[in-house]
Protein backbone atom coordinates (compact mmCIF):
# COMPACT_ATOMS: atom_id res chain seq x y z
CA UNK A 1 0.00 0.00 0.00
CA UNK A 2 2.82 2.32 0.96
CA UNK A 3 4.53 1.70 -2.33
CA UNK A 4 1.27 2.42 -4.14
CA UNK A 5 0.97 5.80 -2.39
CA UNK A 6 4.60 6.51 -3.15
CA UNK A 7 4.06 5.59 -6.78
CA UNK A 8 1.03 7.88 -6.95
CA UNK A 9 2.99 10.74 -5.39
CA UNK A 10 5.83 10.27 -7.83
CA UNK A 11 3.66 10.01 -10.93
CA UNK A 12 0.38 11.84 -10.39
CA UNK A 13 1.54 14.86 -8.41
CA UNK A 14 4.11 16.09 -10.92
CA UNK A 15 1.50 15.77 -13.67
CA UNK A 16 -0.97 17.75 -11.59
CA UNK A 17 1.67 20.37 -10.89
CA UNK A 18 2.72 20.67 -14.53
CA UNK A 19 0.71 23.41 -16.23
CA UNK A 20 1.48 22.11 -19.72
CA UNK A 21 -1.92 21.27 -21.20
CA UNK A 22 -1.01 18.78 -23.88
CA UNK A 23 1.98 16.69 -24.69
CA UNK A 24 4.27 18.15 -27.30
CA UNK A 25 5.20 14.67 -28.45
CA UNK A 26 6.81 15.50 -31.75
CA UNK A 27 9.73 13.12 -31.78
CA UNK A 28 9.11 12.07 -35.38
CA UNK A 29 9.21 15.73 -36.43
CA UNK A 30 12.36 16.37 -34.42
CA UNK A 31 14.04 13.44 -36.13
CA UNK A 32 13.47 15.02 -39.53
CA UNK A 33 14.23 18.63 -38.60
CA UNK A 34 17.48 20.38 -39.33
CA UNK A 35 16.97 22.82 -36.45
CA UNK A 36 14.92 22.47 -33.34
CA UNK A 37 14.01 25.08 -30.71
CA UNK A 38 12.51 23.85 -27.47
CA UNK A 39 11.36 26.38 -24.89
CA UNK A 40 9.56 25.36 -21.70
CA UNK A 41 8.85 28.06 -19.17
CA UNK A 42 6.83 27.39 -16.05
CA UNK A 43 5.15 29.98 -13.85
CA UNK A 44 8.10 30.53 -11.54
CA UNK A 45 10.49 31.06 -14.46
CA UNK A 46 8.06 33.50 -16.04
CA UNK A 47 7.72 35.42 -12.78
CA UNK A 48 11.48 35.48 -12.40
CA UNK A 49 11.95 36.70 -15.97
CA UNK A 50 9.30 39.37 -15.46
CA UNK A 51 11.45 40.92 -12.73
CA UNK A 52 14.13 41.57 -15.33
CA UNK A 53 11.81 43.25 -17.80
CA UNK A 54 12.19 47.00 -17.80
CA UNK A 55 8.85 48.68 -17.11
CA UNK A 56 10.16 51.98 -18.47
CA UNK A 57 10.70 50.37 -21.89
CA UNK A 58 7.31 50.35 -23.69
CA UNK A 59 7.94 47.01 -25.41
CA UNK A 60 9.17 45.25 -22.31
CA UNK A 61 6.35 46.78 -20.28
CA UNK A 62 3.91 45.25 -22.75
CA UNK A 63 5.52 41.84 -22.36
CA UNK A 64 5.47 42.20 -18.59
CA UNK A 65 1.76 42.96 -18.70
CA UNK A 66 1.17 40.03 -21.04
CA UNK A 67 2.89 37.63 -18.65
CA UNK A 68 0.42 38.39 -15.87
CA UNK A 69 -1.95 35.44 -15.81
CA UNK A 70 0.28 33.14 -17.86
CA UNK A 71 1.20 29.96 -16.01
CA UNK A 72 3.44 28.43 -18.61
CA UNK A 73 4.73 28.78 -22.15
CA UNK A 74 5.82 25.72 -24.08
CA UNK A 75 7.13 26.05 -27.60
CA UNK A 76 8.53 23.59 -30.11
CA UNK A 77 9.82 25.04 -33.34
CA UNK A 78 11.30 22.97 -36.12
CA UNK A 79 13.04 24.02 -39.32
CA UNK A 80 13.63 21.72 -42.26
CA UNK A 81 16.17 21.89 -45.03
CA UNK A 82 13.67 21.08 -47.76
CA UNK A 83 9.94 21.26 -48.39
CA UNK A 84 8.19 17.95 -47.95
CA UNK A 85 10.53 16.79 -45.22
CA UNK A 86 7.57 16.44 -42.87
CA UNK A 87 3.96 15.40 -43.40
CA UNK A 88 0.65 16.02 -41.65
CA UNK A 89 0.75 12.62 -39.97
CA UNK A 90 3.75 13.84 -37.96
CA UNK A 91 1.48 16.34 -36.23
CA UNK A 92 -1.26 13.84 -35.50
CA UNK A 93 -0.10 13.09 -31.92
CA UNK A 94 -0.62 16.77 -31.07
CA UNK A 95 -3.81 17.30 -33.08
CA UNK A 96 -5.43 14.22 -31.55
CA UNK A 97 -5.07 15.79 -28.11
CA UNK A 98 -6.58 19.05 -29.30
CA UNK A 99 -9.69 17.23 -30.47
CA UNK A 100 -10.54 16.55 -26.83
CA UNK A 101 -13.69 18.20 -25.39
CA UNK A 102 -11.79 20.87 -23.46
CA UNK A 103 -10.28 22.33 -26.61
CA UNK A 104 -12.07 24.27 -29.31
CA UNK A 105 -10.58 25.65 -32.48
CA UNK A 106 -11.23 29.37 -32.63
CA UNK A 107 -9.53 30.21 -35.89
CA UNK A 108 -7.59 28.55 -38.63
CA UNK A 109 -6.02 29.93 -41.76
CA UNK A 110 -4.91 27.87 -44.73
CA UNK A 111 -2.87 29.60 -47.39
CA UNK A 112 -3.02 27.39 -50.42
CA UNK A 113 -0.40 29.36 -52.32
CA UNK A 114 2.56 29.32 -49.97
CA UNK A 115 1.43 26.50 -47.70
CA UNK A 116 1.42 28.65 -44.58
CA UNK A 117 -1.22 27.29 -42.24
CA UNK A 118 -2.02 28.39 -38.72
CA UNK A 119 -4.65 27.45 -36.22
CA UNK A 120 -5.45 28.61 -32.73
CA UNK A 121 -7.19 26.43 -30.20
CA UNK A 122 -8.68 27.61 -26.94
CA UNK A 123 -8.87 25.53 -23.80
CA UNK A 124 -11.81 26.37 -21.59
CA UNK A 125 -12.94 25.43 -18.13
CA UNK A 126 -16.51 26.49 -17.51
CA UNK A 127 -16.78 29.81 -19.25
CA UNK A 128 -13.19 30.71 -18.62
CA UNK A 129 -10.38 30.32 -21.11
CA UNK A 130 -7.42 28.71 -19.42
CA UNK A 131 -5.05 28.07 -22.25
CA UNK A 132 -4.16 28.46 -25.89
CA UNK A 133 -2.66 26.08 -28.39
CA UNK A 134 -1.14 27.27 -31.63
CA UNK A 135 -0.17 24.98 -34.48
CA UNK A 136 1.52 26.70 -37.38
CA UNK A 137 3.07 25.02 -40.37
CA UNK A 138 4.98 26.18 -43.38
CA UNK A 139 6.71 24.12 -46.00
CA UNK A 140 9.95 24.23 -44.10
CA UNK A 141 8.82 25.12 -40.59
CA UNK A 142 6.55 23.86 -37.85
CA UNK A 143 5.69 25.72 -34.65
CA UNK A 144 3.58 24.25 -31.87
CA UNK A 145 2.81 26.39 -28.83
CA UNK A 146 0.93 25.88 -25.61
CA UNK A 147 0.33 28.89 -23.43
CA UNK A 148 -1.27 27.93 -20.14
CA UNK A 149 -3.30 30.56 -18.37
CA UNK A 150 -4.97 33.62 -19.76
CA UNK A 151 -3.45 35.54 -22.63
CA UNK A 152 -4.47 38.46 -24.78
CA UNK A 153 -3.88 37.26 -28.34
CA UNK A 154 -4.13 40.80 -29.69
CA UNK A 155 -1.21 41.88 -27.52
CA UNK A 156 0.69 38.72 -28.39
CA UNK A 157 0.37 39.58 -32.07
CA UNK A 158 1.41 43.16 -31.36
CA UNK A 159 4.63 42.25 -29.62
CA UNK A 160 5.61 40.14 -32.60
CA UNK A 161 6.42 43.37 -34.39
CA UNK A 162 9.08 44.12 -31.80
CA UNK A 163 12.25 42.35 -30.71
CA UNK A 164 13.63 42.31 -34.21
CA UNK A 165 10.71 40.51 -35.82
CA UNK A 166 9.02 42.49 -38.57
CA UNK A 167 5.23 42.52 -38.52
CA UNK A 168 3.55 40.53 -41.23
CA UNK A 169 1.89 42.76 -43.79
CA UNK A 170 -1.73 42.14 -44.73
CA UNK A 171 -1.92 39.36 -47.26
CA UNK A 172 -2.77 40.07 -50.86
CA UNK A 173 -2.71 36.50 -52.01
CA UNK A 174 -5.46 33.91 -52.40
CA UNK A 175 -6.34 32.28 -49.13
CA UNK A 176 -8.99 30.26 -47.45
CA UNK A 177 -10.24 30.81 -43.93
CA UNK A 178 -11.72 27.93 -42.00
CA UNK B 1 89.10 54.70 6.39
CA UNK B 2 89.60 52.25 9.26
CA UNK B 3 86.77 53.78 11.18
CA UNK B 4 84.42 53.19 8.23
CA UNK B 5 85.49 49.57 7.87
CA UNK B 6 85.03 49.09 11.59
CA UNK B 7 81.55 50.59 11.43
CA UNK B 8 80.59 48.40 8.49
CA UNK B 9 81.99 45.30 10.07
CA UNK B 10 80.09 46.04 13.24
CA UNK B 11 76.86 46.75 11.37
CA UNK B 12 77.05 43.71 9.14
CA UNK B 13 78.35 41.35 11.79
CA UNK B 14 76.35 38.15 12.19
CA UNK B 15 74.26 38.15 15.31
CA UNK B 16 72.53 35.23 16.85
CA UNK B 17 68.79 35.63 17.33
CA UNK B 18 67.58 36.15 20.84
CA UNK B 19 66.81 33.02 22.77
CA UNK B 20 63.42 31.48 22.03
CA UNK B 21 62.78 33.49 18.84
CA UNK B 22 62.13 30.40 16.69
CA UNK B 23 59.65 29.02 19.25
CA UNK B 24 57.84 32.37 19.47
CA UNK B 25 57.56 32.65 15.65
CA UNK B 26 56.26 29.09 15.34
CA UNK B 27 53.76 29.63 18.12
CA UNK B 28 52.50 32.86 16.51
CA UNK B 29 52.06 31.27 13.11
CA UNK B 30 50.21 28.33 14.67
CA UNK B 31 47.73 30.71 16.29
CA UNK B 32 46.78 32.05 12.84
CA UNK B 33 45.68 35.58 12.02
CA UNK B 34 44.41 37.89 14.68
CA UNK B 35 40.69 38.26 15.41
CA UNK B 36 40.41 41.50 13.48
CA UNK B 37 42.11 40.02 10.46
CA UNK B 38 39.83 37.00 10.59
CA UNK B 39 36.74 39.23 10.61
CA UNK B 40 38.14 41.30 7.78
CA UNK B 41 38.75 38.17 5.69
CA UNK B 42 35.27 36.86 6.49
CA UNK B 43 33.71 40.21 5.56
CA UNK B 44 35.63 40.25 2.29
CA UNK B 45 34.44 36.72 1.53
CA UNK B 46 30.83 37.71 2.24
CA UNK B 47 31.11 40.73 -0.06
CA UNK B 48 32.65 38.63 -2.84
CA UNK B 49 30.04 35.87 -2.39
CA UNK B 50 27.19 38.40 -2.40
CA UNK B 51 28.58 40.03 -5.52
CA UNK B 52 28.97 36.68 -7.26
CA UNK B 53 25.45 35.64 -6.26
CA UNK B 54 24.06 38.93 -7.54
CA UNK B 55 25.89 38.59 -10.83
CA UNK B 56 24.72 34.98 -11.18
CA UNK B 57 21.11 36.01 -10.45
CA UNK B 58 21.35 38.78 -13.04
CA UNK B 59 22.74 36.32 -15.55
CA UNK B 60 19.96 33.82 -14.82
CA UNK B 61 17.35 36.58 -15.02
CA UNK B 62 18.63 37.78 -18.37
CA UNK B 63 18.63 34.23 -19.67
CA UNK B 64 15.04 33.71 -18.51
CA UNK B 65 14.07 37.01 -20.12
CA UNK B 66 15.66 35.97 -23.42
CA UNK B 67 13.80 32.67 -23.27
CA UNK B 68 10.51 34.48 -22.71
CA UNK B 69 11.23 36.81 -25.63
CA UNK B 70 12.07 33.87 -27.88
CA UNK B 71 8.95 31.94 -26.86
CA UNK B 72 6.68 34.94 -27.39
CA UNK B 73 8.31 35.77 -30.70
CA UNK B 74 7.71 32.22 -31.97
CA UNK B 75 4.16 32.21 -30.60
CA UNK B 76 3.26 35.60 -31.98
CA UNK B 77 4.26 34.94 -35.59
CA UNK B 78 1.34 32.57 -36.40
CA UNK B 79 -1.14 34.80 -34.55
CA UNK B 80 0.09 37.76 -36.58
CA UNK B 81 -0.24 35.70 -39.73
CA UNK B 82 -3.84 34.82 -38.88
CA UNK B 83 -4.60 38.45 -38.08
CA UNK B 84 -3.22 39.67 -41.36
CA UNK B 85 -5.10 37.01 -43.34
CA UNK B 86 -8.36 37.97 -41.63
CA UNK B 87 -7.69 41.65 -42.30
CA UNK B 88 -6.99 40.75 -45.91
CA UNK B 89 -10.39 39.05 -46.18
CA UNK B 90 -12.30 41.87 -44.54
CA UNK B 91 -10.70 44.55 -46.72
Amino acid sequence: MKSLVKFACLTVLPVMAAPQQFQLNLDSVAAKASEHVDVSLNASTLQFAAKFLDSSDPDEAKVKKLLVGIEGIYVRHFSFKSAGAWNEADLEPVRAQLHGPEWSKIVGVVSSEDGENAEVWLRTSGNKSIGVAIVATEQKEITVVNIAGTIDLETLAEIGGHFGVPKVKPADKPHKEE
Amino acid sequence: MDWLEDELRRALAREDPPDGLAERVMARSARGPSGARRWLAAAAMVVVAAGAAGAWRQHQGNQAKQQVMLALRLASAPVQHIQSEIRGISQ
